[in-house]
C-alpha cells in the first residue's frame, strides 16, 4: 500500500530543537539522514518578516504558528472517569508546529534544573523519608546526574548564546548570579539583558528583603552572536512579540537561527515538511524499528521509510502518541498502574500576582521574551518538604514580555468586563501594571496519564491521545506557600492595587486560559524498563535503534522551563550514539 | 589641390582596405604567457573546481534555474541582452572538442572558436592574466569535469551599430591591456593577491571607473584609477584603494571576514558582491584570501587599522544614550512625536535592526553611520536595497542567510526618498538628498519583483 | 553615466542595470499602504451578517465598548466590520478547531470548547435568539432598545440567563430553564472577545480604524523596536503607534 522509500541511514521525527541538533550532529558522522517535519517550512525571512509577524491578532490570538487542533490534537478528562472531551480549540498550552517547532513561538527562558531534581526520589527519601510521598504521586530519579549532563547543558547554552550571569561557577558563589544554582563550567555566553523598569523594581525590593535576586537566564541575545556552527544572533531590541511569535530580528534563538542554515548545508541531510509520520514500523523479532511510515501531504500518498536510526523529536505529547499507536512499549494501565508509555504526564504549577501603580509607568510593549529578574530563594532545593508539607519548589520572578493590548491588558480585580467602565479602565491603567510570578514544580501522579482515546480520532483516522490531569493537593500547597511568599514582596512595592491568581483546593484543571507549554512525560526516562519507556541515553529499552528526545522524557517536572534540559539531554543523548551506540548498534545499557 | 584630393583619395581607399581587413583578417592569438608547464602536466585534482569558482564562471553562464555552465543567461546591457554562451562541453551547442589553444584565445583575446570577437561581457581583458596553469585547469574543468548539456542558447542580436562585431576589434585595440600577469612586489603573498585580484577575481571589472572607450580604467595596482570605484547599474561599486575608501576602517581580519562570508562588523553584502561570495569568493583558500587581504591593504592610501583587541561584550541596550551620542541618536531616542518624516520613518522601519545609532550589530546588522552603499554618490543600491530588501549568501564560515525585508510595499516613494535622504545625513554620513523621482525610476523598473521572498 | 560599460562585463546588468536604463519612464505612483478614508459605517455592505444582524452587531458592540467618556468607542474604531470579516472568513468556519464528533456542548465549561456550531453560526443562532427573546421579552430588537435596556439585556446574555416567556420583570415567571441551549453558550463570550479583538487588532483588519485604541491607550503598535528604551525608568514613552502597513498616527 506505501510506497517504499530508498533506505537512509537516519530519519529524525520533527525538525525542531532536538530535530536540528541531532541532524547537524549525526550529520558530522556522515550518516545520510531525512528529518520529517508535519508542518510548514519556516524562514525568519519571509516567515518571522518585520513587520508583518507584529500581528497581535493573526500569531497571538488565531495561533498562526501553532499546531492546528483540526490537525492534531488531544481529548482531555480531569480524573479517570471523568469522558474526555477533544481540545478542540487551543488554549492552555500550545503545542508549535512547522519546522523550528515550539522554538520558533517560545520566549527563550533556558534554564538548568536543580541537582536534587534529576533524582528526586532519592533525594526525598535520603533527606526526609519515603513517609512524606503522598499517595498516588509517582517520584522517579531520571537516571542521569547534574554533574553528568553539565558539560551538555553548556553546550546547548553556547549553541544558543544565553544571556545570563552565573551565580555558581565550578563551586565559586558569584554575586549577582543566581547562588542556588547547581555548579556551572563556564559563564553565560553573553550578558544579561539590561533589565526594564519592573524588573528593576522586583530586584530592588526582593533585595531588601535578603533575597538573591539574578537576571534570568534568557534566549534572547543581548548581543551579536556567533556559535560553534557559525551561526548567528543580532541583539534583541525589546520588540515586545516574543511569546507566541517567530523573532522579526533574529534575536530569538531557535533552530533557524541556531542551527538550521548550517544544517541545510550538510549534502547528507535532507528534510520534508508537510509529511506527517504515521508510525514507526517494528521489525519482526520486535527488537529493533525499520524505518517509519508518513504521509506526504503535497503528494498525497503514504511512504515507508526504511532506515536503521530512527530518532523521535516531535513534541512531547506527540512522541507519547506515536508511540502509543506503534505499539511500542506497553502503554500504561492506570487501574493496574502497570505499562509504563503514557505514564506519569505532568504539567506546570504557576501563580502570580499582579501590581497596579497610578504614579508608575512600565512600557509595557519595550519587553522581552525571557529577560527578566528573579530569585530561587524557594526552590525545590531549598525547601524543607517535611516542614512545609509538600514536594516541589518554585522561582519567583518579574519582567514581562509585550504590552499587546488584546492578550496582555492587565486591569486591576472588580473592573467590568465591557462598557464604559471596561474601556476607560484600560485607558487608565494600561502600562500602569506589572506582575510577579511562580513558577513551579508539578509531580506526576498514579492517575496523570496519557493513552489511547476510544472515540476520537485525528485526520489520518487514528485514535487521538487521551490526557488524564488535574490539579493535586501537594502542588496546590506549593503554589499556596509561593503565594504566601509572593504577596508580601509585592505589598512591599505599595501598589495602589494589587491582585493575586494562584490555584486553590478548589481548583481544577480548565482548559480554556493558557497556562503554559510545558507538558512533560509519558515517555520517561530512568533506570528500569519496568518504570521508565527510555533509558538515560533516551533510547528506547523496546527497539534499540530508537531514541525518543524531547520533555516526554521527564519522570515529573522540574520547577523550571523545560527546554535547557532538553537541549542538554539531546546532546548528552547524540554524543552516546556518535560514540557508542554507532559503532556497535545494540541495547546501551 | 587636384593633388590633395588625390591624396585623401588615397587615403579613403587605404581606409576601406584598412577596414576590409580589420573586418576580414583573422586576429593573431595570443600564446601562453607564463613558462612552458613540463610535458604531460596535469592539474591537481581539485585544481580545476577551484580555477573555475576562482574565475566565476557560473556566474553568467549558469542561467536562473538551468544546468550548470550550459549558458543562456541574458546579461542585460544597454544595447540588448547577451546571452552567456554553453560551456559544457557538449560538442554540438557547447564547447565540446575546443582545442587548448582555442580555449585560450577565448580568456586572452576575446576570439571565439569560428574567430568571431566576443562582447566584453565575457572579461577576457582580466582573464589575460591567467597563468597557463590555470588557463590549462579551466580547460581540464570544462573539459573533463562539467558534464555536457544540450543547450542551444539564443542567438544575441544586439541593435546597429552594436551588432557590428568588427567594432569590438576596434575596442580591443584601445581597451585590452597587455597579456601576463608580471609579479612585482617581491613578495609572493602580495604577488598571489595581485595576480587574484586583477586577474581571476577580476575586482577591477566593478571596482574601477570606465575610460573614455568604456573600458577599464587600469587593470593593475600601477595605475591609480584602479580599484578607486566604479559605477554598476547606478550601484556604486565602492573604492577600495583612495583616502577614506570603504574599508580604509577595516582590519585585515575583517576583510578577511568578509571575503569568506559577506558580513563583519562593518558591513554586510549587497547587490553583485553578494553573488561574488557566494559563488566565487567564498570557496578561496585562507592562504589564497590572506595574499587577497594583504595586497588591498598594500596598495591602499596608508596601513589599516591594526586588528584591535578582543572587546568586552557589552548588552546592546545599555550601549545608548552615551557621551558621545550623536544628534541623530539622540533624536531618534527621544521618541518625541515632532520628529521629521525621515527620523520618524526610520524608527518605524530600520531602527529594529539598525539601532537609533546607526551602528547595526556585529557580522549581522551592517552600521548605516559610515556605510558606503548608504553614502555612494551612486544612489540606487540604497534605494533598490530599501525597496527590496538584501540578503548575506550562506557561506561555510557563516551559513546563515540572514536577509532584510524589502519596504516596497510599506512605503511610497515619497517616504522612501525622506527615509533614504535621512539616512545619508544621520550620524557622521554627509551625502545629498535623495529624490521621489530617483525612488520612482527604480521601483518602475524593478516592476513586482520588489518582494524579499522572492529573495529566497 | 547611467550607461555604465562594466554592466558588460557581470551579468548584474540583469536586475541593476535594467534599473538604471529605464529611468525616466514614468510609471504611475504605486499604491501604498496609506489606506483611504473608507466608506461610513452606515455604509458598510456586510460580508456575512444579513441586514438585521448587522444591526445587533452595531447595537451590540455600542453597548459592549461605548462612544460615550474618554476614548473612542466600536463604532468609531469600526469594530462591527472586522467582526464580520472575521466571521467570513477562516475563523468564521472554525477552520483551525476540531470539529469532529460526538458534541458534548453541556459539558464542563473547563473542557473548553464543546460546540458542534462554528463561530459564524453561533453568531447567526445566537442573535436570531436573543433578538427574539429581546422582542418577545422587552418588546423590541435588541438594536431598538434604549441602551440601557440593551447593557440589561446584554447582562443576562453574558450570564446565559435569558429565561423563556414573559419579561423579567413581568408577572409570570419563567416557564422552561434557560433559553440559551448549550452549544449556543459561548455566544457572549465569543462576541465580546471579537469585540476586543476588533478594537485593539491591527487596522488591516477592518477595526482599530486610524489606530485610535491604540493610540487611546498609548501602545505603539507594530514598531516592534524599543531597545533605546529597555532602560527608561518610569519615562512615558510618547511616540505615536504605526501599522504593519506602515499607517502612522
Amino acid at each position: 500500500m506505501a510506497r517504499q522509500a530508498q533506505k537512509k541511514d537516519v530519519v529524525i521525527i520533527g525538525l525542531g530543537w532536538t530535530g536540528s541538533i541531532l541532524g547537524i550532529e549525526l550529520a558530522k558522522e556522515g550518516l545520510e539522514i531525512l528529518a520529517l517535519e508535519r508542518g510548514p517550512d519556516r524562514k525568519t525571512v519571509p516567515d518571522f518578516r518585520y513587520p508583518d509577524v507584529a500581528d497581535e491578532l493573526k500569531y497571538g490570538v488565531r495561533n498562526g504558528f501553532m499546531q492546528r487542533p483540526r490537525d492534531s490534537t488531544v481529548t482531555v478528562r480531569r480524573n479517570l472517569s471523568e469522558t474526555a472531551l477533544p481540545y478542540r480549540v487551543l488554549g492552555s498550552f500550545l503545542p508549535g508546529n512547522g519546522v523550528g517547532g515550539a522554538g520558533v513561538h517560545w520566549n527563550g527562558q533556558t534554564w538548568r534544573p536543580q541537582a536534587v531534581e534529576y533524582r528526586l526520589r532519592s533525594y526525598v527519601e535520603e533527606r526526609f523519608g519515603a513517609g512524606i510521598i503522598p499517595e498516588g504521586m509517582l517520584l522517579q530519579d531520571w537516571g542521569v546526574t547534574a554533574e553528568e549532563l553539565e558539560p551538555y547543558l553548556t553546550r546547548f547554552e553556547y549553541v544558543l548564546g544565553i544571556s545570563g550571569k552565573a551565580g555558581n561557577l565550578n563551586g565559586q558563589i558569584i554575586e549577582g548570579g543566581n547562588p542556588f544554582e547547581p555548579s556551572r563550567s563556564k559563564e553565560f555566553p553573553l550578558p544579561p539583558l539590561p533589565d526594564t523598569y519592573d524588573s528593576v523594581l522586583f530586584a530592588e525590593v526582593a533585595k531588601s528583603m535578603g533575597y538573591h535576586p539574578f537576571p534570568r537566564p534568557s534566549a534572547n541575545a543581548s548581543a551579536a552572536y556567533v556559535n560553534e556552527y557559525g551561526m548567528q544572533l543580532g541583539p534583541c531590541n525589546y520588540c515586545g512579540f516574543c511569546e507566541r511569535f517567530g523573532c522579526l530580528n533574529y534575536s530569538k534563538a531557535s533552530p533557524q537561527t541556531c542551527v538550521l542554515d548550517a544544517l541545510k548545508r550538510k549534502p547528507n541531510f535532507e528534510y520534508r515538511v508537510n509529511a506527517e509520520v504515521l508510525r514507526i514500523e517494528k521489525a519482526g523479532d520486535g527488537k529493533t524499528a525499520t524505518g517509519i511510515t508518513y504521509f506526504d501531504a503535497d503528494a498525497g500518498e503514504e511512504i515507508f521509510q526504511p532506515a536503521d536510526l530512527v530518532i523521535l523529536c516531535a513534541y512531547s505529547l506527540h512522541n507519547v502518541h506515536l508511540l502509543l499507536l506503534s505499539e511500542i512499549g506497553t502503554p500504561y494501565d492506570p487501574a493496574t498502574g502497570t505499562g509504563v508509555v503514557g505514564r506519569s504526564y505532568a504539567y506546570q504549577m504557576t501563580g502570580g500576582t499582579s501590581l497596579f501603580f497610578k504614579d508608575k509607568v512600565f512600557n509595557p510593549f519595550v519587553g522581552t521574551g525571557s529577560g527578566g529578574v528573579t530569585i530561587d530563594d524557594f526552590s525545590i532545593s531549598q525547601i524543607d518538604f517535611a516542614k512545609e508539607g509538600f514536594i516541589g519548589g518554585s522561582y519567583i520572578t518579574a519582567g514581562h514580555t509585550g504590552g499587546r493590548p488584546i492578550q496582555q491588558l492587565s486591569l486591576p480585580p472588580g473592573t467590568p468586563a465591557w462598557g464604559r467602565a471596561w474601556k476607560e479602565a484600560a485607558g487608565t491603567w494600561y502600562g500602569h501594571a506589572m506582575s510577579i510570578g511562580a513558577h513551579g514544580s508539578n509531580m506526576a501522579y498514579r492517575d496523570t496519564c496519557l493513552d489511547l482515546d476510544p472515540t476520537y480520532r485525528d485526520r489520518h483516522g487514528r485514535p487521538l491521545m487521551r490526557m488524564t490531569f488535574d490539579w493535586k493537593p501537594n502542588d496546590i500547597r506549593m503554589t499556596q506557600f509561593m503565594k504566601a511568599k509572593i504577596e508580601p514582596i509585592a505589598k512591599a512595592l505599595k501598589p495602589d492595587v494589587m491582585s493575586s491568581s494562584y490555584k486553590t483546593d478548589s481548583s481544577h484543571y480548565d482548559v480554556r486560559p493558557y497556562q503554559t507549554t510545558h507538558n512533560v512525560g509519558g515517555a520517561i526516562m530512568g533506570i528500569d524498563p519496568k518504570s521508565s519507556v527510555v533509558n538515560r541515553y533516551l533510547q528506547s529499552w523496546d527497539l534499540h535503534n530508537l531514541f525518543v528526545m524531547g520533555a516526554s522524557a521527564f519522570p515529573q517536572n522540574t520547577q523550571y522551563n523545560p527546554t535547557g534540559a532538553v537541549g542538554g539531554l539531546a546532546y548528552w543523548a547524540v554524543e552516546a550514539i556518535r560514540k557508542d551506540y554507532l559503532p556497535n548498534p545494540r541495547p546501551l545499557l | 589641390m587636384r593633388g590633395l584630393l588625390r591624396a585623401v583619395a588615397w587615403i579613403v581607399l587605404l581606409g576601406l582596405v584598412a577596414l576590409a581587413a580589420f573586418i576580414l583578417v583573422p586576429e593573431q592569438r595570443t600564446p601562453p604567457q607564463t613558462n612552458p608547464l613540463a610535458a604531460g602536466w596535469q592539474p591537481a585534482a581539485d585544481a580545476p573546481l577551484y580555477a573555475a569558482r576562482l574565475a566565476d564562471c557560473a556566474a553568467c553562464h549558469t542561467a536562473e534555474g538551468g544546468k550548470p555552465f550550459a549558458g543562456g543567461r541574458p546579461i542585460q546591457s544597454p544595447f540588448g541582452p547577451i546571452y552567456a554562451t554553453n560551456i559544457t562541453p557538449d560538442p554540438e551547442t557547447g564547447i565540446g572538442g575546443m582545442t587548448l589553444d582555442e580555449f585560450r584565445a577565448v580568456l586572452y583575446d576575446g576570439i571565439g572558436r569560428k574567430g568571431e570577437n566576443l562582447y566584453p561581457a565575457m572579461p577576457y581583458a582580466n582573464y589575460r592574466t591567467l597563468t597557463e596553469a590555470d588557463v590549462q585547469s579551466l580547460y581540464a574543468y570544462f573539459m573533463h569535469q562539467v558534464l555536457p548539456v544540450r543547450n542551444e542558447v539564443p542567438r544575441t542580436a544586439l541593435a546597429f551599430p552594436f551588432n557590428q562585431r568588427w567594432g569590438i576589434r576596434a575596442w580591443k585595440w584601445v581597451g585590452l591591456p597587455a597579456a601576463g600577469f608580471t609579479p612585482r612586489f617581491n613578495d609572493p603573498k602580495l604577488d598571489r593577491g595581485a595576480y587574484l585580484v586583477e586577474g581571476p577575481g577580476h575586482c577591477g571589472a566593478c571596482h574601477s571607473p570606465r575610460n573614455a572607450f568604456f573600458a577599464q580604467d587600469g587593470y593593475t595596482s600601477k595605475d591609480p584609477s584602479f580599484l578607486s570605484g566604479g559605477l554598476v547599474g547606478g550601484w556604486t561599486a565602492p573604492d577600495l584603494r583612495t583616502v577614506g575608501n570603504a574599508i580604509a576602517g577595516w582590519s585585515a581580519q575583517d576583510l578577511d571576514l568578509f571575503l569568506a562570508t559577506g558580513r563583519n562588523a562593518h558591513a554586510g553584502v549587497t547587490g553583485e558582491m553578494e553573488l561574488a561570495i557566494a559563488h566565487s569568493l567564498q570557496y578561496m583558500s585562507a592562504e589564497d584570501r590572506a595574499a587577497m587581504v594583504a595586497y588591498l591593504r598594500a596598495i591602499g592610501p596608508a596601513p589599516g587599522t591594526p586588528p584591535s583587541a578582543p572587546k568586552r561584550v557589552v548588552a546592546r541596550a545599555a550601549t545608548f544614550g552615551g557621551p558621545d551620542a550623536t544628534a541623530t541618536e539622540k533624536l531618534l531616542a527621544s521618541a518625541d512625536p515632532a520628529m521629521p518624516l525621515g527620523a520618524r520613518l526610520y524608527l518605524d522601519n530600520c531602527g529594529a535592526c539598525h539601532f537609533v545609532d546607526g551602528k547595526g550589530a556585529d557580522g549581522i546588522f551592517p552600521a548605516l553611520d559610515g556605510n558606503a552603499l548608504v553614502t555612494a554618490p551612486g544612489t540606487a543600491g540604497l534605494i533598490t536595497t530599501i525597496l527590496k530588501g538584501a540578503a548575506l549568501p550562506s557561506t561555510a564560515l557563516r551559513p546563515y542567510a540572514v536577509a532584510m525585508p524589502g519596504f516596497a510595499g510599506r512605503l511610497s516613494d515619497e517616504e522612501v526618498a525622506a527615509l533614504a535622504t535621512f539616512v545619508r545625513g544621520a550620524w557622521h554620513n554627509r551625502a545629498g538628498a535623495i529624490s521621489p523621482a530617483d525612488v520612482r525610476a527604480i521601483r518602475g523598473a524593478a516592476g513586482g519583483g520588489l518582494d524579499a521572498s522572492s529573495l529566497y | 553615466m547611467s550607461l555604465s560599460p562594466s554592466a558588460l562585463t557581470r551579468r548584474s546588468l540583469l536586475k541593476t542595470t535594467a534599473i538604471g536604463l529605464v529611468m525616466g519612464v514614468s510609471l504611475p505612483v504605486p499604491l501604498f499602504a496609506r489606506s483611504a478614508e473608507p466608506p461610513p459605517l452606515a455604509d458598510y455592505k456586510p460580508e456575512y451578517f444579513t441586514a438585521q444582524e448587522w444591526a445587533f452587531v452595531m447595537a451590540a458592540t455600542a453597548r459592549l465598548i461605548p462612544s460615550d467618556g474618554t476614548g473612542p468607542g466600536a463604532l468609531e474604531t469600526r469594530v462591527p466590520v472586522f467582526i464580520d470579516r472575521q466571521l467570513a472568513g477562516a475563523y468564521g468556519i472554525a477552520a483551525d478547531w476540531y470539529m469532529e464528533g460526538p458534541f458534548d456542548p453541556a459539558a464542563n465549561p473547563q473542557l473548553g470548547f464543546q460546540s458542534p456550531l462554528t463561530p459564524a453560526e453561533i453568531y447567526r443562532q445566537g442573535i436570531a435568539l436573543f433578538d427574539g427573546w429581546c422582542r418577545q421579552a422587552l418588546g423590541s430588537p435588541f438594536a431598538a432598545l434604549a441602551p440601557v435596556r440593551q447593557d440589561q439585556a446584554l447582562k443576562l446574555l453574558e450570564k446565559n440567563a435569558l429565561a423563556a416567556g414573559k419579561p423579567p420583570a413581568g408577572a409570570t415567571p419563567a416557564e422552561a430553564g434557560p433559553l440559551v441551549p448549550p452549544e449556543l453558550r459561548d455566544f457572549f463570550t465569543l462576541l465580546l472577545a471579537n469585540t476586543k479583538e476588533g478594537y485593539f487588532a491591527d487596522p488591516k483588519y477592518g477595526g482599530n480604524h486610524a489606530m485610535q485604541a491604540w493610540v487611546y491607550i498609548g501602545f505603539p503598535g507594530a514598531r516592534a523596536s524599543y531597545a533605546e528604551w529597555a532602560t527608561r525608568q518610569n519615562v512615558r514613552y510618547p511616540l505615536g503607534p504605526v501599522s504593519i502597513s506602515g499607517e502612522r498616527a
